[in-house]
């Protein structure tokens, strides 16, 4: 009887040190998601709809987003970061496909717009069916990440190490996060080299653009380099660390994905070596500007689904 | 009994709690203090001082023991030597950064720039960064990245330099930085000319690359900025566009560059090569497939200093390697048991060897701290 006690204490015990992760982890995941079916609708140009081919065996696809979701957007949030992972546990490869945020493409929501504002019209089941008509990959979950959240899960896991191609300068970085004007700007220096981030200054890394020649193409490539750092530092994590990130992630990540399916995933991720995680981002001549004072960028699709077929079979 | 079973419960409940949290990794455990680390038994061979930063504070290291000699978190970094025992240094805020001359202990003796906007001046683009100051070889003028010209959303770093005991307004441009990358950082300035660190879009516009520059003569006027420079202006590049070489540090002979090298990567390398007042001889592999940075030769010419983690995706370390672990070996007659090591590819065996069933042998660095953050973005000082 007295064993029996002590065991269902320690048990309580245990429950009270996950609580909040387990708290966390219902609250972010398994979120209900409607991705529409691509329609004839005469208001959706669909002469770049693609049929959405079935996954290699296995093979899980999923569509990271990240947003601004600072006090400027008391609505809808744009996505600033829209990167197709696809993980292959057969061939022990992860491919990363970053969708510029200014593309221009036909909306699952109605219209033709730039592809950040789907999720801001139609929440994640816009975001997923409209790469998924204009891509013609099939996204199985989606995972959405706030800036803070970001800061903040880099932050727990003390920081990542990232080798910075080049000095990143601007002068009109927003100002955004945590209290006071949110349109103010802040002078940004990140140097360039072998350096140890914070999750302020990662956040800084992976977010301006200003001061890029590719811009947002620029971006989408520290996005990717700031991922494999946090996939790399994840690796020494351990299950106990888990409440600290659940506090850390709180509010600002959500997924459909089912904690079972994320409990498969990241040992995955972590498993798979970097020589076999291929990037790939659209720069020209898969894509092009507009010319135009509304700065959006064209798709090639004659270039761009070739490519898009051949690393996402 | 049962007043026995609830203790045992609450202690079990409470135990288990705390067990838990006691398994939590590391990973986000914050740096030690330079100051409360302890001392590697390796680091009291080595001469002279060592000066680094770390959370914007400046420590000094001697004879194995770190001195603190700023307050924590004022935004001190990127020393440089100067005259008479004293530094170079950066003093980094929010919006700007400013060149100061410290003495050895940290005092401030002179501030040399000015980089802040008039009180009122609400605009960030009104004010300056510099960065990477460097006195000049015959100490007349004092180099450094500063951000100027700018262009609007264009932010690049130019390299200037100035009088010593002058002001920046007074400055000259010496390199003409490229549209849009970052700009050109890390001056050196030799008795030939002057090496830095020029990042471009490489000559077909396409990635965004690091490479040695070196410029005999300052520009004369702002000039084109384009996605390369074109042949022959503004200087030549002295390494390739997809070595990515940066962080140039001479040795006290002035024979062997030392440099930084990504090869595109996430990794990155500790390159040797000659060095004859013009050209830089064939690449030497010193450490590879790590996140070196900052190499800084010893002054008495017997080792690299450099900053790397220990672990991956901690914090940086000061590292040391003997000359002895690049340099070729002298010929020994007795077979010497190498010692295994991932990250050091020894010199060249010399030929023909006297022993040939010999394996060389391997010179571990030798790592002098552990569990400290040191700012892998500023340069080492070593004085004698």
């Amino acid at each position: 009887m007295a064993v029996i006690a002590v065991a269902l204490s320690s048990a309580a015990g245990g429950f009270a040190y996950f609580m909040p992760a387990i708290q966390e982890a219902f609250d972010a995941t398994s979120q209900v998601v409607v991705v529409p079916s691509p329609s004839p609708s005469p208001s959706i140009s669909t002469g770049t709809t693609t049929p959405t081919p079935p996954h290699p065996p296995g093979a899980f696809t999923v569509l990271l987003l990240g947003s601004d979701n600072d006090a400027k957007f008391l609505g809808g949030v744009l996505t600033q970061s829209m990167i197709i992972i696809r993980f292959n546990p057969t061939a022990k490869k992860v491919t990363m496909l970053s969708i510029p945020r200014d593309l221009w493409v036909p909306l699952s929501t109605g219209g033709t717009s730039k592809i950040d504002g789907a999720y801001a019209l139609g929440g994640a089941g816009a975001a997923i069916a409209t790469v998924q008509n204009n891509f013609g990959i099939k996204i199985d979950a989606y995972i959405w990440i706030g800036l803070a959240g970001l800061v903040n899960v880099i932050n727990a896991i003390g920081g990542i190490d990232v080798v910075t191609q080049a000095p990143v300068f601007d002068d009109f970085y927003p100002y955004d996060i945590g209290p006071g004007n949110p349109y103010r700007y802040l002078r940004v220096a990140v140097l360039a080299g072998p350096q140890h981030l914070d999750g302020t200054h990662a956040l800084e890394y992976v977010r301006s653009r200003h001061n890029d020649l590719q811009s947002d193409f620029g971006r989408s490539a520290r996005q990717q380099v700031v991922l494999l750092a946090l996939r790399a530092k994840a690796a020494q994590i351990s299950a106990e660390d888990v409440p600290l990130l659940a506090a850390a992630l709180k509010g600002q990540i959500k997924t459909d994905m089912s904690l079972s399916r994320i409990a498969t995933l990241l040992p995955l991720a972590g498993s798979i070596d970097i020589k076999n995680i291929q990037q790939v981002v659209l720069l020209p001549p898969y894509t092009h500007g507009c010319g135009c004072a509304a700065g959006y960028v064209v798709p090639v699709w004659g270039a761009i689904l070739p490519l898009v077929h051949q690393y996402f079979p | 009994m049962a007043a026995g079973v609830a203790v045992l419960m609450v202690f079990s409940s409470v135990g288990t709690y705390m067990y838990l949290g006691s398994r939590q990794s590391k990973v986000a455990a914050p740096a030690q203090l330079p100051t409360s680390g302890t001392p590697s038994p390796a680091a009291l061979n080595l001469p002279g001082t060592l000066f680094v930063t770390q959370a914007g504070a400046i420590y000094s290291y001697s004879a194995g023991r770190f001195h603190q000699l700023t307050a924590l978190g004022v935004g001190w970094t990127q020393l440089a030597p100067y005259p008479g025992g004293r530094l170079l240094a950066v003093k980094r805020t929010l919006l700007y950064s400013d060149v100061y001359i410290l003495d050895r202990f940290g005092k401030v003796v002179r501030q040399l720039t000015h980089n802040t906007a008039a009180a009122g001046n609400y605009d960030p683009s009104a004010r300056h960064w510099s960065f990477y100051p460097r006195l000049s070889y015959n100490q007349k003028s004092i180099f450094m990245s500063y951000d100027k010209p700018k262009f609007g959303f264009d932010v690049p770093m130019s390299i200037w330099s100035m009088p010593v005991g002058g002001k920046i307004s007074q400055g000259r441009l010496w390199s003409i930085s490229i549209d849009y990358t970052g700009g050109d950082i890390q001056p050196l300035s030799l008795r030939t000319g002057l090496i830095y660190t020029k990042y471009s879009y490489g000559p077909d516009c396409s990635g965004l690359e690091s490479q040695l520059w070196f410029t005999s003569a300052p520009e004369q006027a702002y000039g084109t900025r384009v996605c390369y420079p074109p042949p022959g202006a503004h200087g030549r590049p002295l390494t390739k566009a997809g070595e990515g070489c940066a962080q140039p540090a001479l040795s006290p002979d002035g024979r062997t560059m030392a440099m930084i090298c990504t090869y595109r990567t996430q990794v990155s390398y500790l390159n040797l090569a000659s060095w004859n007042g013009k050209t830089l001889g064939a690449r030497r592999t010193i450490l590879r497939s790590q996140l070196v940075a900052q190499p800084t030769w010893a002054p008495d010419g017997t080792g690299i200093a450099y900053l790397a983690p220990a672990v991956q995706g901690a914090g940086f370390q000061l590292w040391w390697l003997p000359k002895a672990a690049y340099t070729p070996p002298t010929p020994s007659p007795s077979p010497v048991a190498p010692t295994p090591t991932p990250g050091v590819t020894p010199g060249p065996s010399p030929s023909p060897s006297p022993t040939p069933s010999s394996p060389p042998v391997v010179i571990k660095p030798v790592q002098m701290t552990s569990n400290l953050g040191l700012d892998a973005t500023s340069p080492i000082v070593w004085l004698p």
